[in-house]
């Protein structure tokens, strides 16, 4: 099953990723970080979540790009964060995909969805804040939507986080008389 | 009137064509997208609301969410774009909001 968990900058999505992962029972929990810390203020952020997830049994494996070769054991309980970052990293890091971003993230979905037993993926809420955007933030931003409206029509849920709590859009149980 | 609103790229246009069964032609005769552009220069935002109101579908990107703009233009423009949204919203039988492409309905009922 894969799971959707999209909130904006410190909503909790995080903990509520974390908190979905641990309800899937006992197996092997692998989180895929795909942020690399290039400052300090990424050291920091790393730490910070980190902390987070110390005591509940994670491995970490770092992935910044190129996510359909992955290398996750099968019947493990993923965790992946963030879509945001990937899309960054697959546009503008010299390993990355560039124009074939999307398709290379969906395919790294669809790998995860068929080696793991669940499947939990976070991403990023930034399409609010206006429309004025030019070069390569409107890139970035029509790249991160597109794969979010795809991860989320592939998703067996989706889930909003708003300031920590889960509003569901799919799956579960409605927070408003859905469609 | 249906409004459809939602975050920038959300699938909002899509999701019209979905629920009332519409090709992209039918789009582009019966629904106005991108209002929230239209109301930094209407003299009369009531008055725009009201024409706009008697379109099929009225699309609207949700523009509100980030930090004050510095610049005095596009804090108005931020400022109307809000206010259109919610005149809007009061004319509306129907109101929609799309996130990652997902539709809830907010007002209203689907016909």
């Amino acid at each position: 099953m894969l799971t959707l968990v999209v909130g904006a900058a410190a909503s909790g999505k995080s903990e509520y990723a974390e908190s979905l992962v641990l309800s899937a029972g006992p197996a092997r929990r692998i989180y895929i970080a795909t942020m690399e810390p290039l400052d300090s203020e990424s050291h920091l952020r790393v730490e910070r979540h980190r902390r987070l997830r110390a005591g509940k049994g994670f491995e970490t494996l770092e992935c910044y790009t190129n996510l359909p070769s992955a290398d996750v054991p099968a019947g493990s309980v993923v965790l992946l964060e963030c879509l945001g970052n990937l899309c960054a990293n697959e546009l503008y890091s010299p390993a990355g995909s560039g124009d074939r971003a999307v398709e290379s993230i969906l395919a790294g979905l669809e790998h995860l969805r068929r080696q793991c037993r669940e499947v939990v993926v976070v991403s990023n809420e930034v399409f609010s804040g206006g429309n004025r955007y030019q070069g390569d933030t409107l890139t970035y931003l029509r790249v991160l939507a597109e794969v979010n409206r795809r991860a989320a029509a592939s998703a067996e849920r989706v889930y909003e986080v708003v300031c920590g709590i889960p509003v569901c859009h799919k799956g579960g149980q409605m927070a408003y008389a859905g469609v | 009137m249906m409004l459809i609103v939602g975050p920038l790229f959300s699938g909002k246009r899509q999701a019209a064509m979905d629920i009332l069964g519409w090709s992209r032609e039918e789009l582009e005769k019966r629904a106005v997208w991108d209002v929230q552009d239209l109301a930094a220069s209407a003299e009369d935002l009531p008055a725009l609301a009201e024409n706009l109101s008697h379109r099929d579908v009225v699309i609207a990107t949700e523009v509100g969410g980030g930090v004050v703009p510095m610049d005095p233009a596009e804090r108005a423009a931020r400022e109307a774009a809000g206010r259109l949204t919610c005149l809007l919203a009061q004319r509306a039988e129907t109101v929609v909001r799309v996130f990652c492409g997902i539709p809830t309905v907010l007002k209203g009922k689907l016909p």
